[in-house]
């Protein structure tokens, strides 16, 4: 009975330390598969931004106003903002996605439900933070399969598919973890770009409130569940830093950026 | 696994070949079996209790390739399933999941060609225990008196 446990555990120890020993060895750089899955995204994030841009604003001072807080955010924050492409969608929803490649796409209901370029600075953070920690691919790769996304990348996309997943890309829920992590990422990004995260925490209370009042098309309201236990665990983290609020554009840019909008 | 030892009688040419047979069972089932685990284990469970109430010689290798084959089924199992989690789920390729497919691909040669030596050397009426499963099939299978 003895000899059998020694040689089982000596059995064992060969092989999980040859696991382990083999473990240590990059094989993910070695063949190449962070390129290879880099390029899948290169060309979803081409394929879902081509059912989207045609309601894409391309007014100057829109563009202008909303990239200069997009910059802020990735400079004081590390963040390589070429890497970012921002877009604008006339569209009156209040909402704002992130697409495979670092799509950063806003849409004008969500610029002029917000009171003020903090609260719209919180969404675009909590956004920056999804791209940043990956949850775009991770997210798609769940709902519909590596193996689906590899096959509508190599040819086998139809107009229909693409529309349709297109559509459920702005409307993606992320799990509760993965948006408690973005929402935390976010408030770091924030007070690193010395605005306050306060708005941010108060938006879900305030998204949650106009829901109530038939106010049509809260997109990011209903993919952003839990406003209230959210608002909270924001503002209790912030309690623990120092916050400071700097605006990113003039008041009156921000004024002149609603009004260019809302007509 | 170890050279060839002494058993305790001198099994006839019909026991050599059964016994035999149980080894080149598994080695089919094994190569039917790569893409689905479970086969090369059905075979072998099969092929065993077919066995079960043969001579002592018989019974004895049939059971050690049966517990070859069970430790094998589980390594199997998990890399097949840790392949199709990749596919189909979150799980990204990671440096763990090519090891352990290394692993795997060297723990099924080593089987492979230790089931091939086995299997020839029973024929001849030679006698192989295996590292660890040869201990252990003394313990579970004993000779009727």
């Amino acid at each position: 009975m003895k000899k059998v446990f020694i040689e089982g555990i000596a059995l064992a120890a060969i092989f999980f330390g040859a696991w382990f020993g083999l473990s240590r060895i990059d094989w993910v750089s070695m063949f190449n598969i962070e390129q290879s899955t880099k390029n899948i995204e290169e060309k979803l994030g081409e394929m879902y931004w081509d059912a989207y841009k045609k309601d894409e604003i391309t007014t100057p001072s829109v563009n202008k106003a909303i990239d200069s807080i997009v910059t802020k955010i990735c400079k004081k924050n590390r963040i390589d903002r070429d890497l970012i492409t921002l877009h604008i969608l006339d569209d009156e929803d209040v909402n704002a996605f992130a697409l495979p490649n670092n799509h950063l796409v806003v849409l004008s209901g969500l610029i002029i439900a917000a009171d003020s370029q903090e609260e719209l600075s919180g969404v675009l953070c909590h956004e920056i933070a999804h791209i940043e920690l990956h949850h775009i691919m991770k997210k798609l790769i769940k709902e519909m399969g590596f193996a689906t996304l590899v096959s509508m990348t190599t040819g086998g996309k139809s107009p229909e598919m693409i529309a349709s997943t297109a559509k459920m890309l702005s409307s993606l829920a992320f799990d509760r973890s993965l948006e408690k992590e973005a929402d935390m990422k976010a408030v770091d990004y924030l007070i690193k770009a010395k605005i306050s995260p306060e708005p941010f925490a108060k938006f879900f209370s305030k998204l949650a409130e106009k829901q109530g009042t038939g106010v049509k098309y809260l997109s990011w309201f209903t993919t952003h569940p839990y406003s209230k236990e959210r608002s909270e665990y924001i503002l209790e983290y912030c309690k623990k830093k120092a916050i400071q609020n700097e605006p990113i554009i003039a008041p009156e840019t921000w004024a002149k950026l609603q009004e260019v909008l809302s007509n | 696994m170890n050279s060839p030892t002494a058993f305790p009688y001198k099994p006839n040419d019909r026991e050599t070949e059964e016994a035999s047979n149980s080894y080149l069972m598994s080695l089919v089932a094994l190569i039917a079996g790569l893409p689905l685990p479970i086969i090369n284990l059905i075979a072998t469970v099969i092929f065993y209790l077919t066995n079960r109430k043969g001579t002592y010689f018989v019974r004895w290798h049939c059971t050690q390739a049966l517990l070859s084959q069970f430790s094998l089924f589980a390594m199997n199992v998990c890399a097949v399933w840790w392949t199709i989690s990749i596919i189909f789920s979150t799980t990204l390729i990671s440096n763990g999941f090519i090891a352990y497919l290394f692993t795997i691909i060297v723990v099924n040669v080593v089987e492979l060609t230790a089931t091939i030596y086995t299997a020839i050397h029973t024929r001849k009426g030679r006698h192989v225990e295996w590292w660890f499963y040869g201990s252990l099939t003394n313990l579970i299978c004993r000779e009727q008196r």
